[in-house]
């Protein structure tokens, strides 16, 4: 896919993982890099902008092995931003895939 | 390519970041190995799962360009909307000592240019249709002389009203798109 498309909508990923819970980020490049096709580096940048833009913020906590991990907490903000931006983006999916579908659709008429 | 070679590659790649953010983000890396390796993978895989350094650290300093925007809009957003509101006082006072009483001022020159036109241009058209009705017998050749200076006073007079109209319109547009921009957004830098 279009990695300029993606980039765009990745920082809206990023907040809905964190919608279900607070996380760190090996977990976090793990989840995304699952469903979507990116590096797992990916998730750092854009983490550490969502941080200095107060949309998440960090605490250190304790691990099991090894050293305490850094975790991200969606702010009151960053949900207010999902939840529009998450809108915003499932409207204009519905909008896009109606003119792509549309497109197809037709072409698919034409070859019955 | 192992950990510390993908280290190394990533802080070179960051290069004039500040050394804070470099140490911050190489820290965040590194973590991202530790993980990945309590998992049992090997360095090598973890490194090639990351991605290719130079365009991770890239992506690092787009953020952080981004950031630097973001802020910059913010400060000019905060330099109105403070608690002294100091661009809209500004405009207030600006305009009510110079600003509104300068472009009247131009704007009465400019009137007046188009009555001292007007004048010329009576007295010009009267002189003409005197000579021509005969009313004037005698310094008739002065009297052309005049009509000529009258006509070229009147020439001169409608292009420096032409000029003045237009620089006029232009400035006055400029001057009040710059108050809305003060208006709204304070005295920023920008």
């Amino acid at each position: 896919m279009n990695s300029q498309i993606k980039k765009g909508i990745l920082d809206l990923c990023v907040l809905a993982l964190l919608e279900k819970g607070d996380s760190y980020g090996y977990d976090l490049a793990g989840s995304l890099a699952r469903k979507v096709e990116v590096a797992d580096g990916t998730v750092y940048p854009i983490l550490r902008k969502l941080a200095s833009e107060g949309i998440v913020s960090t605490y250190l906590q304790e691990s099991q092995n090894g050293p305490p991990r850094k975790y991200y907490h969606l702010t009151d903000s960053g949900r207010k931003k999902l939840n529009n931006e998450r809108e915003e983006w499932i409207k204009f999916c519905g909008e896009v895939n109606e003119i792509l579908e549309r497109e197809t659709g037709g072409k698919a008429d034409e070859q019955d | 390519m192992n950990k510390t070679e993908y280290l190394k590659r990533l802080s070179d790649e960051l290069g004039h970041m500040p050394y804070g953010d470099v140490k911050d983000i190489i820290q965040s890396i590194e973590e991202h190995f530790d993980e990945g390796l309590s998992e049992g993978r090997s360095e090598d895989e973890i490194a090639e799962s990351l991605g290719d350094p130079k365009e991770l650290a890239a992506e690092f300093k787009d953020g952080a360009k981004f950031n630097q925007i973001m802020k910059k809009r913010k400060k000019m957003a905060d330099s109105f909307k403070g608690p002294d509101g100091r661009g809209r006082i500004f405009v207030i006072i600006l305009n009510a000592v110079v600003g509104i009483w300068a472009w009247l001022i131009l704007l009465a020159a400019i009137v007046a240019a188009f009555m001292f036109l007007a004048g010329d241009l009576g007295i010009a058209g009267l002189l003409v249709a005197s000579l021509i009705l005969g009313k004037i017998t005698e310094f008739i050749v002065p009297c052309i002389f005049l009509i000529l200076t009258l006509l070229c006073i009147a020439v001169f007079l409608i292009a420096l009203l032409i000029l003045g109209i237009k620089y006029y319109g232009r400035g006055l547009k400029a001057y009040i798109r710059w108050n809305k921009h003060v208006w709204n957004y304070g005295l920023g830098e920008d």
